[in-house]
């Protein structure tokens, strides 16, 4: 993460010279640090100095894939694109919300340019490699199914009109959270995930980060809980700039989480969080 | 001496029905900065996982590009832990977390808008 000193030196610099491009890492490292809003007024008063930047056009455009606002974000990303043909960002999270949509042969042709354009990056070649296989899975059945938005659609009704116990273990839950801006993943008690995923702009599943930094979080709560006296923890909510969390202990002292969009009420997120729980204790067999 | 500067949160917190306590506690390292609360609340040991949580949830919301976290709720079978954090306060850079516990009666919607409300005014 960037140090203060340095969105210190950029800052000071970028008052000293309003058209400098420094608004690119500044932007960039606000974003990182979580301070949406400022990043965002960082990345517009520069796109107003520099409007045919596509580096400041997929600055914003990733603001917005921060803030669930995909419309904005595919409009930045196709802007950097008329600038930049080859722009690698754009040429991402074009790829990321093709896929998320369920357009995976426009999402494959966006990667592989990507991917053609910087060979070093290995998250571009595994986001590439999930979605040519998801192309070569068969063909879905022609009967009706839920549609499901993460990973995405095709692949998540193909796996869904099998039993629950030779469902891919990525779609799990897929029919629970429906086709919006959600993610639900299982975690085991060391923080692994068993089944959902998570995946955010560039097509990376970012569901493993997720669960190491919540290791051990159900266990810490149950010993606290006992120590105030107050029962058996339910269910952990939190609110980001971006998004409304809810946990709940699932089977085997692991975790149920979903994300959704922040303008979700907590009681409905909490309600399909339980409906998660519910999904895992009958895929992993266990009785309530 | 002289009075907490956190005194006036507190009390206004520890007004609602059910709060059994109220404290503002370093993310840092699970300190109690300041407390106000009912013989039978252990200040430690919810200082200690007020941090601990509020900690691992700014950790996976940044894991999952969510920006910064502005409030957390840990609910169980007779009460909660709800909390808000106050990033920078004092322009020292310090960052706190301002909680409250309490009992299974407490009006959830009424004492979130407060402590959104206590944090913002701690900025």
């Amino acid at each position: 993460m960037p140090a203060s000193d340095d969105i210190h030196r950029w800052s000071a610099e970028l008052a000293g010279d309003p058209a400098s491009r420094v608004f690119l890492p500044l932007g960039e490292a606000l974003r990182v640090r979580g301070q949406l809003d400022l990043a965002r007024r960082v990345a517009v008063r520069g796109l107003e100095r520099h409007p045919e930047d596509a580096d400041a056009h997929d600055l914003l455009a990733r603001l917005h894939a921060d803030r669930g606002d995909t419309e904005a974000a595919v409009d930045e990303w196709s802007a950097a694109l008329r600038y930049a043909p080859g722009h690698v960002g754009a040429l991402k999270g074009m790829g990321f919300v093709c896929y998320r949509q369920g357009k995976l042969a426009e999402a494959e042709s966006y990667l592989a340019q990507a991917a053609a354009a910087d060979r070093e990056d290995e998250r571009i070649g595994a986001a590439l490699a999930r979605v040519r296989a998801a192309l070569a899975a068969p063909a879905p059945r022609p009967s009706p199914a839920p549609s499901a938005g993460l990973p995405h659609a095709d692949a998540a009704a193909h796996t869904l009109a099998r039993p629950l116990a030779d469902r891919d273990p990525i779609y799990l839950f897929a029919d629970l959270i429906g086709g919006g801006e959600q993610a639900a993943l299982l975690l085991d008690r060391d923080g692994l995930v068993l089944a959902g995923a998570y995946v955010v702009s560039g097509g990376v599943d970012v569901g493993q980060d997720i669960g190491a930094a919540l290791t051990g979080i159900s266990d810490e709560a149950r010993r606290a809980m006992r120590h105030l006296g107050l029962g058996d923890w339910s269910s952990i909510v939190f609110e980001s700039d971006a998004a409304r969390v809810a946990m709940a202990p699932a089977p085997d002292d692991g975790i149920a989480l979903v994300a959704a969009a922040p303008g979700l009420p907590s009681g409905l997120v909490r309600r399909v969080v339980e409906r998660v729980v519910e999904r895992a204790r009958q895929w992993l067999g266990v009785t309530a | 001496m002289m009075p907490s500067p956190f005194l006036d949160t507190l009390e206004q917190l520890t007004r609602q029905r059910g709060v059994l306590g109220g404290l503002v506690v370093s993310e840092a390292d699970g300190i109690v900065v300041d407390a106000l609360v009912q013989t039978s609340v252990r200040s430690p040991v919810v200082a200690a996982l007020a941090a601990s949580l509020y900690r691992r949830a700014r950790k996976s919301a940044a894991a999952a590009g969510l920006g910064a976290v502005h409030y957390l709720e840990l609910v169980a079978e007779e009460g909660r832990v709800c909390m808000a954090g106050a990033p920078g306060y004092g322009g020292a850079g310090e960052d706190l977390v301002v909680v409250v516990v309490t009992d299974a009666r407490v009006g959830v919607g009424l004492l979130r808008a407060e402590l959104l409300r206590a944090v913002a005014a701690l900025a």
